[in-house]
């Protein structure tokens, strides 16, 4: 079959562009038009788009908005606006001086060209890699509630083994997030009826029987800043990042942490894992093992062994568990070893 | 045209017959049509490579006092020599346009009033397709046409050595992402949508996904007119019951590898007045496409015509069609030119990729360590259509005791139909499956009988007058104990290394981390084997330009970054002494090059350029003397000019000469179908690797510290370009190893994606030391011998056995990844 | 759509602004040497300036790029006619270019790359060259001719 006339590129999805330079105008904009999404670094928007996820859309570009600023706040916090790139961010030495976990979990987290474009804000919102995802003959929970979940008994090596539930095992990718976990970040968040601030632990949500909602923004909420709390001992704190090669590639397991080490006894600690759990995953069954306990290979080990203690492995990601406990214990031995804050 | 059939030696390394081209003063007078203009002045870069080809000279084999050993051309300054002959690494003739972006690949083509092409798949492996609906696609604004297979003018199927893969399915869906129905649209996103505006409805089947399974009598067969069983190839050499005191068995498993070259399958298809249609492609054949498409078509060969574009590396998987006739049937359907480009995931289903193997072997052997008997079940999975996956078992069954002398032999390979994706030529295809195998059960022999992994290889070397399996004698250089010997004394890498296990992610500082050496050697065949009438076509043609003779190599050759432009113009340099060559873009109106495959492009159009500069030689003696002007070049020097400038005014002033010559490689011939005996290979190939591993043992994290290669290239007719082929290829090798795999459930791709497929990065890659012989194959040009495929066979298992030194695990199937070697 | 190209201001018409940076400049505005290997910011054979940042233009959505400075491989060398830059001539001379598909990339991160690093280390040069993939060569000449580029011994 054939047709001959001249088409046009109205023909396409429909796919619109436009910038907007303040806040105010950028949250009207978007919060009007159920189609439409911000558009900052564009790193996984112009993906998404590129694989059909999204069939329509009005991109509004709030790359112009004034919230790309690196801020020491005066009580000692580091506010990041979201439009802040995850370079700038990873080599400012406000960030790199004050929270090395950080400014390692962005540099390994992409490459240079991905990090030069990425947001700080677009990175909270990264989507999962779970092929069955993005395979739209899949079923997937995450993408159409309710059609089930492929990676339940499919190919999950990559998966979750902590926070899941029958309805998705996806795991969350981001390797900042892990890192502001640890760090008790708040998200900042605006819409048109005022602010709001999530503490991370509360802005990232477990699939359970939602798995589509990955976080409690509302169409038009947008994310103005991530804020870190003042946390001294972070200055010699660590991400540990373990995955298939040498470069840039998703965590199969990573390990953010802080720690604390006072005449031999664990005395302050944050700790967070990437890689094995739905959401960035504070792991505060561990923390709570090593606070005041000698900080030794055995206590560590136990540390580890208690957060992964309810952990479900599926077909092919068992693995995840044992090497989460080594991969924990790794990580609370080198900070020890290193000598930690006095 | 001049027919030289199995022709004669035409020479040895070491003894061109006539002058080395070039010196560097004209070098900027070099130009190509393929490439161009020259690069900046040569001056220092001509001392700087005479000196860089024998960077290294190590004491070679005692016993064979003609070895060269040379390590590839290291450039220590920005100029580049443009001109050089056999045996210099002149610059590439298309390097400047690579380098400045202008060069134009197949998918950079554009043409006025061109419309794009997109394809629509089949998400199921299998099922039977019992309705399309193309209403809303045509109705689509900017649809010109969508077509299924009704709309096959001439044969529906193709395939390279069995006719057997639809161009467009009919009922029958056999692979996830099978072509279903083609769109032309005035944008990619129109074609891309009005394809996903296509109704299909299927009825879905269980897919046939477990070779063993498919060889079962019972078993649903993927093609309801034949068996499973596309081939079958048995060798037996020797005592089938021989029986030894010690005895090794193993089980082995290759996943399913992908070449993963970075320039997706494209082509612009443009409608010809006569009704045939000129496509521009990147592909490894062009004549092969050519019969393909004609014959699909429905169209006289003469009227589908091919020309090369620029191929962004094929590996193999540029052998089989991907949308050469969809892109033919859209541009005769609309009128218009058509180009198509496939996306990186639609690339994972558009082309065959390595077979996946199960390998099952026993060896057998005195408590000293020779080899007395090898018994081997090799399964291979072709997936869905034929495409080479008989050659495939060939060399797997051929090659699959490794380049050892065993007096005993049961060797059984299979290739197997199944639902799984189609599978067929990758770089070292059926012997890099094997000698994973083979060397993991040399190591295991070693282990057995307490030997050095080295010199269990040594006391079972093969060498010059043992026979194969298949009862062929092994001619020429075999050095096999040479290249053991050569990996083996290089100095051991320092400890440490830039990164860790882990790279730069905090992963250790040091605990946990185990150093581990490993060794493999690999055998490979080089040209096309088993009796194919394997050929090469050159036209070199000579003239005067500006007063100066002048070169035009015109061939249908695919240049695939192998270098080939390049060692094409040092060939007729060395031969007729002409500085300034062009090689003219490949195309079909020149005869066949045959494949980019097979490590056989040098050999072959290499040989066969080589034959018409000789015939022009003959002519231009000739017209000299009807001149009455003897010509000066009967001493043969090697140093001088073939002809001095007034000779050669004199020589083509009367006119052009101009040579096309088919030139053959010595003939091979059928395996014996009971007992796999016969002369079926041209040339064997071999290198050895030594790798060095630092594993983290308790995060199951590994870095490759160091790789030592040693190969045996008979004639390095480019240095550079040879050491740039034994890099990539044990790159490639390394991916194998550690993290290459298109993860395929149900028949389902799980990971079409440079995301989730992971190919190594400059992080991955770790030093080479490269060892190269030079040892000439009596039999072929210059003595070279076939450089591609050999240093990606014995990666693998060198790096597997580095790991497994390490850590003491079994590691029986690649790649290996973090959890086999953690254990959990 | 109007931005600045190779610092000529160029105007692309009848965009739709579902296309990237790197359509656009592909087949567009006749500039085909950033390159479309995986379209995914996984291979960095597409990567261009934006701003004098070097990005993957794959994932740069058209409309991004409007009103911005944009440099891609062609624009590194003065044009057809012109000496390569320092960073072509050493992959020429180093013999890092076989396909030649992740060249124009490449030689984009590397000039990004020895601009804020005129002296990198191997280490330094493979972790900011990390993200650009290359399937012939297996890396070594890259290395030497970054080395060569930045003015040291191969």
């Amino acid at each position: 079959m054939e047709r001959g006339e001249k088409g046009t590129t109205q023909n396409m999805r429909s796919i619109s562009y436009s910038r907007v330079a303040d806040v105010a105008t950028a949250i009207a904009t978007v919060t009007a038009d159920p189609d439409a999404a911000y558009l900052a670094g564009g790193t996984t928007k112009v993906d998404m788009l590129r694989i059909y996820a999204e069939p329509s859309q009005r991109l509004v570009d709030i790359n112009d908005l004034p919230i790309n600023h690196i801020e020491l706040q005066p009580d000692g916090a580091v506010r990041l606006g979201a439009l802040a790139r995850m370079n700038d961010v990873a080599m400012s030495p406000i960030v790199a001086q004050r929270y090395p976990l950080l400014a390692e979990a962005l540099v390994l987290g992409a490459s240079a060209q991905l990090r030069n474009m990425a947001s700080m804000g677009g990175n909270m919102l990264q989507r999962t890699r779970c092929s069955y995802f993005r395979d739209h003959e899949a079923a997937c929970n995450k993408r159409v509630p309710g059609s089930g979940c492929s990676a339940l008994t499919g190919v999950n090596r990559g998966h979750a083994v902590l926070g899941t539930s029958e309805h998705c095992i996806a795991a969350h990718p981001s390797d900042a997030a892990v890192a502001l976990s640890a760090l008790d970040a708040v998200i900042h968040v605006q819409n048109r009826d005022g602010h709001h601030a999530y503490a991370i632990d509360d802005f990232f949500l477990a699939p359970e029987d939602t798995p589509e909602r990955e976080h409690p923004l509302q169409h038009g909420d947008l994310i103005t800043a991530i804020e870190i709390p003042p946390l001294p001992m972070a200055r010699d704190s660590l991400y540990l990042k373990v995955r298939d090669r040498e470069s840039y590639e998703f965590a199969l397991v990573s390990v953010a942490l802080a720690l604390r080490v006072e005449g031999g006894a664990v005395a302050e600690v944050r700790m967070a894992l990437g890689g094995v759990a739905t959401k960035p995953w504070r792991a505060r069954r561990a923390e709570h093992a090593l606070l005041g306990r000698p900080a030794t290979h055995e206590h560590f080990l136990h540390a580890a062994r208690e957060e992964t203690a309810d952990a479900v492995p599926r077909s092919m990601n068992g693995f995840k568990i044992e090497l989460a406990r080594r991969t924990m214990v790794r990580a609370l031995e080198t900070v020890t070893a290193r000598g930690g804050t006095p | 045209m001049t027919t030289i059939p199995f022709t004669e030696p035409l020479g040895t390394a070491g003894s061109c017959a006539f002058s080395v081209a070039g010196t560097t003063e004209n070098a900027q007078d070099i130009e190509s049509l393929a490439g161009a203009a020259p690069a900046g002045p040569a001056r220092i870069a001509d001392r700087v490579r005479r000196s860089g080809q024998v960077a290294q000279v190590r004491p070679a084999d005692a016993t064979r006092p003609t070895a060269q050993v040379r390590v590839g051309a290291r450039p220590t300054g920005l100029d580049v020599r443009v001109g050089g002959g056999v045996g210099s690494s002149p610059q590439r003739p298309d390097g400047r346009l690579k380098v400045s972006g202008e060069f134009a690949f197949s998918s950079d083509l554009w043409a006025d009033d061109m419309l794009w092409g997109a394809t629509l798949r089949s998400p199921y492996p299998r099922a039977k397709l019992t309705g399309l609906d193309l209403t809303a696609a045509v109705a689509l604004p900017g649809v010109y046409a969508v077509l299924t297979a009704q709309d096959v003018p001439g044969r529906r199927v193709y395939g390279l050595e069995h006719a057997d893969q639809p161009v467009l399915a009919g009922t029958e869906i056999r692979y996830q992402g099978e072509p279903i129905a083609i769109v032309a649209a005035d944008h990619p996103e129109t074609a891309r949508r009005a394809a996903s505006l296509i109704k299909a409805d299927y009825e879905v089947l269980a897919p046939v996904t477990d070779p063993d399974a498919a060889l079962l009598p019972g078993s649903d067969r993927v093609h309801a007119d034949r068996p499973n069983l596309l081939r079958h190839v048995p060798i037996r050499k020797g005592d089938p019951a021989a029986t030894a005191p010690v005895v090794v068995t193993g089980e082995y498993q290759v996943g399913m590898q992908d070449q993963a070259f970075l320039g997706p399958e494209s082509g612009l298809a443009v409608p010809a007045e006569d009704g045939g249609v000129d496509l521009y492609i990147a592909t490894q054949w062009l004549h092969v496409d050519q019969q393909q498409v004609a014959a699909c078509l429905g169209l006289p060969q003469e009227k589908v015509r091919l020309t090369l574009a620029g191929v962004g590396g094929a590996f193999g998987a540029r052998e089989d069609l991907s949308m050469q006739v969809h892109a033919c049937l859209l541009a005769l359907r609309t009128g218009r030119p058509v180009k198509m480009v496939y996306g990186r995931e639609e690339s994972f289903f558009g082309h065959v990729h390595r077979h996946p193997a199960r390998l099952r072997y026993e060896h057998g052997a005195d408590r000293d360590g020779r080899l007395v008997y090898v018994k081997a079940s090799i399964v291979l999975d072709g997936g869905a259509y034929a495409s080479s996956t008989g050659a495939v078992v060939a060399n797997a069954a051929t090659l699959g005791i490794g380049p050892y002398d065993v007096p005993n032999v049961v060797m059984d390979a299979y290739g197997l139909y199944t639902n799984n994706p189609p599978c067929g030529a990758m770089r070292g295809f059926g012997a890099v499956q094997a000698c994973f195998a083979y060397e993991s059960q040399m190591d295991r022999l070693a282990a057995a009988v307490g030997l050095d992994p080295v010199e269990v290889r040594l006391r079972n070397a093969l060498t010059t007058g043992d026979r194969m399996p298949t009862g062929q004698l092994v001619e020429g250089p075999a050095p096999v104990a040479e290249l053991l010997r050569l990996v083996r004394e290089r100095p051991q890498a320092p400890a440490g290394a830039d990164f860790p296990p882990g790279g730069t992610a905090n992963t250790t500082r040091g605990e946990g981390v185990v150093r581990g050496v490993g060794y493999a050697i690999g055998i490979k065949n080089v040209c096309f084997s088993e009796g194919f009438d394997d050929f090469a076509t050159a036209r070199v043609r000579l003239e005067l330009v500006g007063g100066r003779p002048a070169a035009l190599v015109h061939t249908a050759a695919a240049e695939v970054g192998q270098g080939l432009v390049t060692v094409q113009a040092q060939i007729v340099r060395t031969e007729l002494g002409v500085e300034q060559v062009t090689i003219a873009p490949a195309d079909t109106s020149v005869g066949s090059a045959g494949s980019s495959s097979a490590s056989r492009q040098t050999y072959m159009t290499g040989g066969a350029v080589r034959a018409a500069c000789l015939a022009l030689r003959a002519r231009l003696a000739a017209r000299l003397t009807a001149l009455g002007r003897a010509p000066s070049t009967s001493d043969n020097d090697k140093k001088g000019p073939f002809l001095s400038a007034e000779e050669w005014v004199g020589a083509l002033e009367a006119g052009a000469l101009e040579e096309t010559v088919e030139w053959r490689h010595r003939p091979t011939h059928a395996l014996d179908p009971e007992t796999g005996q016969g002369d079926a290979h041209v040339q064997y190939a071999f290198a050895a690797h030594r790798a060095t591993v630092d594993v983290d043992v308790e995060l199951g994290l590994v870095k490759v510290v160091e790789i030592a290669t040693a190969q045996d290239v008979g004639k390095a007719v480019n240095p550079q370009a040879v050491a740039g082929q034994i890099q990539g290829g044990t790159a490639q090798g390394l991916g194998l190893a550690l993290m290459e795999e298109i993860q395929v459930v149900d028949g389902m791709v799980r990971n079409p994606s440079f995301t989730d497929y992971l190919l190594p990065t400059i992080m991955d890659m770790p030093p080479m030391r490269l060892d190269v012989l030079e040892l000439a194959d009596p039999h072929s040009p210059y003595g070279l011998r076939g450089v591609g495929e050999p240093p990606t066979i014995s990666s693998t298992p060198a790096v597997v056995a580095a790991i497994r030194a390490a850590t003491g695990a079994a590691l029986t199937r690649v790649p290996v990844r973090p959890e086999h070697i953690v254990g959990a | 759509m109007t931005c600045t190209v190779n610092g000529v201001p160029r105007t692309a018409d009848d965009v739709w602004e579902g296309e990237s940076l790197l359509y656009v400049l592909r087949e567009r505005l006749g500039l085909p040497g950033s390159k479309n290997a995986c379209e995914q910011g996984e291979c960095g054979s597409c990567t261009v300036y934006l701003d004098g940042t070097a990005v993957c233009s794959c994932l740069v959505a058209a409309g991004q790029a409007v009103g911005r400075e944009v440099v891609t491989v062609e624009g590194l060398s003065g044009g057809p006619d012109a000496e390569p830059g320092p960073v072509q001539r050493a992959f020429l001379a180093a013999g890092a270019v076989q396909c030649g598909f992740c060249t124009p990339g490449l030689i984009v991160a590397v000039d990004d790359l020895l601009s804020r690093n005129p002296h990198p280390t191997d280490p330094q040069i493979r972790e900011a060259l990390a993200g650009n993939l290359c399937r012939c060569t297996g890396y070594e000449k890259i290395m030497e001719a970054v080395r060569l580029a930045a003015g040291g011994q191969a």
